[in-house]
């Protein structure tokens, strides 16, 4: 529904005009920030994690890497396939930002996944669990246009799972996304359309539909609203985007058993172990 | 049982004070106007010997009760002839006027037009009138007079910006304000998203707005009500009029079915089709449309009856694969009957909606949503004596909203058909209202409305732990939607909650010397419904939703003092108010919440606070050939959410940090500063020029505190709430009314309006977003400004 509420704005945005204009910000102090959003082809026996981390800006500059004390992904549900196995991994720094570990497709795909970081001494914890996906039935270029007559049409269909509740994330490419739950097409084959606006012929365009729980799913969500580029003349209402990355420095459980009174203290990001189907399109 | 007794109770007062009067006698009846025998509103019967005089209903009907005697009598309603005369009261009689309009009287129109003159005796304050006539010299935007962007040049009254639906009082929300169509509740009264208002001006006959010391008479909206009334239609002869504007055009056409007795009123305005149509191509439409009917009977002396409707549409669609179609339809029949000379009824039965439909072929889908309700209502106003009114009269309104039905809009969808959960609720209302006159300088005004709200079964019912549908993250320190540990199904005729309220209302006025007065008034009210918006103004799109076992009621206690002069007999006049006022039980909502098709609305609901208090100002010059007003306003909206009170689980108390860490923050509609001028100037019998000028501090926003990235995604995130402001509004207006000279002549009279809106071309800020571009990868800050300067010509004809 959020996208029709996107159809009315755009209609509207187009009466007004806009323009670039300078603002003067206030700023904070920067935060760590953690990509960690683990795609999984699970046709693959082995999985490399990789993610980022790195600090927050103001809103005009540019985010900074930055280096990490220690992170590591664990998994206590996990049964080690041999001796050499375990239940845990530790992530190396690759380069500035991004650290990186790979283990058995098997060891993201069941149980629950603990992602601790120590940054200067404050520790970060996060937990997920795989979040299943459906493949493409098919994706096909459609000649349909919305606003413009410019437009690209792409028409992409799936076959939701009957047996569970699904939330879904369109990587569209381009850093465009979209978010979809099977709420109204439960168990159904589901076909819409997305419209791209700069596509040429001859490019080729990966979409990937992913997993999510609904807790990502929302998350995701969210990021697409604030982060938009058609918001229009509706102001959204704009919100921090708390990620699942908790501060756990200090909580003991006994004296301190919730992060009520250290409140600015947190890390900004997700942490999220999804299936992935990826199919590929050339414009025509 | 308790409506009984208060109803019981309320007629014994009324026959304790009813033997008082004795050797004297009642003067009664209705006045119109003479040329349609349209009844006038706010008319005043005076008897200047005594001192006292009475004003006419909503339906034209005045009664006053004086001592046997000669008295001489002034009807007086600016803008038409006064009646004075001298009558003998011996017995109680029946006399109707009929008063002609000024200007067609006189050869030299000389302007005294005063429809909106301040009583300063009457205990009602925080109200403002505008006539017809006033709203229609109110230069707007396209030329397309327009009865809520004139509201918005009062003081106390403000809305989010061009483009932006309904209208904010005193520091209100834009739900909590009470819209009335000959007394059916209209939910949206924007079309075009707030461009235009919903209502033609010229099926209008009278508006009054209250933004404070609201009658009993009125519940169920904290903020305001805004009173609107039709015109009944011409039963002297056929009349046509209408307009050719840059947006829409208009038609109404009015006339007798039976001379005196029974007329039609037929309006209808549309706007052009493909309003917007060089914005896109040609597949595309933009338009809306409207029509106001009414039938009026006048039986005999003592019945009349009327039967009224609106039906008002806006339509988009963008090829075949959108189409948005949304609006209100209201129907309406009243029974006017007069039991005695002073005691005066009328009975209203009432249906109106809401629909909001979408069709999305793309994704293949048809949505709708809307709000029906059934309104029975029955009033009387007893005129005791002359020192004495009584008002008192029941409601009963039957709700059902439907939140939301989504079904597949093809063969091939995959869409499954799904009807979101369907609301029920009763409200249900008994009034008292009683206006008196103490002494030669006080009078009061002190009523008292009991409301009963009763959230009747649905077909699902969400049941959470601890009952409580939204959980606080303690270590992410953030709320979240709960999940429901059970549905039932309590049945269509279960009670799901019962809010019982006690709305006392009290005024006073003190009168100082002839020409000033002071006043001070206390309003308790209470809101049941709640329109779900968390954007700055409400789209179509926003659904209404009743309060219940997780929602509560909206409370109000608004405090108001006021001084009011007259100057130079009523030539200029000057008031000026303070008022404070908080809402308990405001809804807020968690970060991130998202209110479209949420089948489980508690989850994202927390009862919250709001608070506002300012001072008004309002000079206004109300004769010659220059008249206007100047209204200034200094207040301040604030609301907050702090954490509900921790309880204990397994030993542990769980603290929670409110919204906003419990602060208090801006509404989005505060705007400390609030300047309207607005000037109208009769050149000469062929030219007038009006001019309107505008000033507010710039809303409330968001300004990123810091941005970050994640899957390739930009983005910003935010500090404490709407601690930032947008760049402060202001713009100029002009408009130029020509009426050619040779009309006198001829059957057909028709006028040309000149405007320009925004005259220098100001770019106001709708909205400041901060994306980053896809075609630089720069970060940027976006201004979005909705109109710059806009010329537009229209023209209105009648005969």
């Amino acid at each position: 529904m959020r996208k029709c509420l996107y159809i009315l704005i755009i209609v509207f945005s187009l009466m007004g005009c806009q323009d670039v204009i300078e603002v003067d910000l206030d700023t904070e102090p920067p935060r760590l920030t953690v990509d960690a959003l683990i795609r999984i082809d699970t046709s693959e026996s082995i999985t490399k994690a990789r993610i980022k981390v790195g600090l927050s800006s103001s809103f005009f500059e540019a985010n900074q890497a930055v280096q990490v004390n220690q992170m590591i992904i664990q998994n206590l549900d996990y049964v080690p396939s041999g001796p050499l196995d375990q239940n845990f991994i530790i992530l190396n720094e690759t380069q500035l930002g991004i650290y990186e570990g790979s283990r058995n497709t098997a060891f993201f795909t069941s149980g629950e996944l603990n992602l601790t970081i120590d940054y200067n001494g404050e520790f970060f914890l996060a937990k997920t669990r795989f979040a299943p996906s459906v493949p493409f039935n098919n994706i096909i270029q459609g000649d349909a246009t919305l606003f413009s007559g410019d437009e690209t049409e792409l028409i992409v269909s799936f076959t939701d799972n009957v047996n569970r509740d699904d939330f879904y994330i369109f990587d569209f490419d381009f850093n465009e996304y979209l978010v979809s739950e099977d709420k109204f097409y439960q168990g159904q084959e589901f076909e819409f359309s997305y419209f791209y606006d700069n596509l040429k012929v001859g490019q080729t365009v990966t979409i990937s539909i992913l997993g999510a729980d609904e807790s990502f799913y929302k998350y995701m969500d969210q990021l697409i609203v604030q982060s938009g580029n058609s918001q229009g003349p509706f102001q959204v209402p704009v919100a921090t985007v708390r990620g699942n990355l908790i501060n756990v420095t200090g909580i003991d459980n006994t004296a301190v058993v919730d992060n009520v009174q250290s409140s600015n203290n947190f890390a900004l990001g997700y942490f999220a172990v999804v299936q992935e189907f990826k199919q590929q399109i050339m414009i025509e | 049982m308790k409506q009984t007794i208060l109803l019981s109770s309320l007629i014994f007062l009324f026959f304790a004070t009813h033997s008082f009067a004795q050797q004297k006698y009642t003067l009664s009846g209705t006045v119109t106007e003479e040329s349609s025998n349209e009844t006038l509103i706010g008319v005043t019967v005076a008897f200047p010997e005594l001192g006292t005089g009475v004003i006419t209903n909503e339906y034209g009907f005045y009664s006053i009760t004086l001592p046997e005697g000669e008295y001489k009598l002034r009807v007086g309603y600016l803008g038409f002839e006064d009646i004075v005369k001298s009558i003998k009261l011996n017995a109680s009689s029946k006399i109707d006027f009929k008063l002609i309009e000024a200007a067609e009287q006189l050869e030299e129109i000389v302007v005294t037009q005063n429809i909106e003159k301040m009583d300063i005796r009457k205990p009602q304050m925080s109200v403002n009138t505008l006539s017809v006539e006033t709203i229609k010299k109110i230069p707007v935007i396209l030329g397309e007079a327009d009865i809520i962007k004139s509201i918005l040049l009062l003081p106390g009254v403000t809305n989010a910006g061009e483009g932006a639906s309904g209208f904010n009082v005193r520091g209100g929300a834009v739900d909590q304000n009470l819209i009335l169509l000959d007394e059916a509740i209209i939910f949206n009264s924007s079309h075009l998203f707030g461009f235009f208002s919903v209502f033609n001006p010229d099926a209008i006959k009278d508006i009054k707005l209250y933004k404070g010391g609201i009658p009993a008479r009125y519940g169920g909206r904290v903020s305001s009500v805004l009173d609107i009334f039709q015109k009944e239609g011409n039963s002297k002869e056929f009349k046509v009029n209408g307009g050719i504007g840059a947006v829409a055009s208009r038609l109404l056409v009015e006339g007798p079915i039976k001379e005196d007795k029974a007329a039609f009123l037929i309006a209808g305005r549309g706007s052009y089709a493909h309003l917007f149509l060089p914005l896109f191509d040609l597949d595309n439409t933009a338009y809306f449309y409207d029509l106001n009917t009414k039938l009026n009977y006048k039986i005999n002396d003592k019945n009349s009856i009327f039967l009224s409707g609106y039906f008002g549409r806006d339509v988009f669609g963008i090829s075949e694969s959108f189409v948005n179609t949304y609006g209100n339809a209201v129907g309406n029949f009243r029974w006017n009957h007069l039991f005695t000379d002073k005691l005066f009824s009328n009975l209203s039965v009432i249906y109106s909606d809401y629909y909001y439909g979408l069709k999305l072929d793309f994704v293949g889908f048809n949505w709708n949503s809307g709000i029906k309700n059934f309104n029975v209502k029955y009033d009387f106003k007893h005129y005791l004596n002359d020192k004495l009114q009584v008002n008192y009269g029941i409601n009963n309104i039957y709700y059902q909203f439907n939140p939301g039905k989504i079904e597949p809009s093809n063969d091939e969808s995959g869409i499954i058909e799904d009807q979101l959960t369907q609301k029920f609720a009763n409200e249900f209302a008994a009034y008292v209202d009683f206006e008196q006159r103490v002494t030669d300088n006080l009078s009061l005004g002190y009523g008292l409305r009991f409301s009963n709200f009763i959230r009747l079964g649905q077909d699902e019912l969400n049941v959470y732990e601890n009952n409580n549908p939204v959980n606080f993250d303690p270590f992410l320190l953030i709320y979240q939607e709960a999940d429901p540990i059970d549905v039932v199904n309590p049945g269509r005729g279960a009670n799901l909650a019962t809010f019982n309220n006690l709305e006392p209302r009290v005024s006073l006025a003190y009168t100082i010397n002839e020409n000033s007065s002071v006043k001070a008034s206390y309003t308790r009210l209470a809101q049941y419904l709640h329109l779900l918006s968390n954007t700055n103004s409400p789209t179509p799109l926003d659904v209404w939703t009743p309060s219940g076992p997780f929602i509560k009621p909206q409370l109000l206690d608004q405090y108001a003092l006021g001084y009011f002069k007259n100057i130079d007999g009523g030539a200029y006049s000057f008031e000026t108010e303070v008022f404070y006022k908080d809402v308990e039980n405001r809804i807020d909502y968690i970060d991130g919440a998202n209110l479209i098709a949420n089948d489980a609305i508690e989850q994202v609901i927390l009862n919250g606070e709001a608070r506002a208090y300012g001072l008004e100002i309002l000079f206004r010059k109300n004769e010659g050939k220059f008249q206007g007003w100047l209204a200034y306003t200094l207040s301040k909206s604030e609301q907050r959410t702090p954490g509900r009170p921790p309880f204990v689980d397994n030993g542990r108390s769980n603290l929670e940090t409110g919204i906003n860490f419990g602060e208090w923050y801006n509404t989005p509609y505060d705007k400390p500063h609030d300047i309207s001028l607005f000037a109208s100037f009769e050149l000469n019998k062929k030219w007038s020029i009006n001019s309107n000028f505008v000033y507010q501090t710039g809303q409330p926003t968001n300004f990123p505190i810091g941005q970050f990235e994640f899957q390739g995604l930009t983005v910003p995130y935010y500090g404490l709430r709407n601690k930032q402001r947008l760049p402060d509004y202001h713009r100029i207006d002009l408009s130029a009314t020509l009426t050619p000279e040779r009309n006198k002549t001829r059957k057909v009279q028709g006028e040309w309006i000149f405007s320009i809106y925004n005259l220098y071309n100001r770019r106001n800020a709708a909205s400041i977003n901060f994306r980053r571009n896809q075609d630089t990868g720069v970060n940027e800050a976006v201004r979005t400004s909705i109109f710059g300067i806009v010329p537009a010509v229209t023209y209105n004809f009648k005969f």
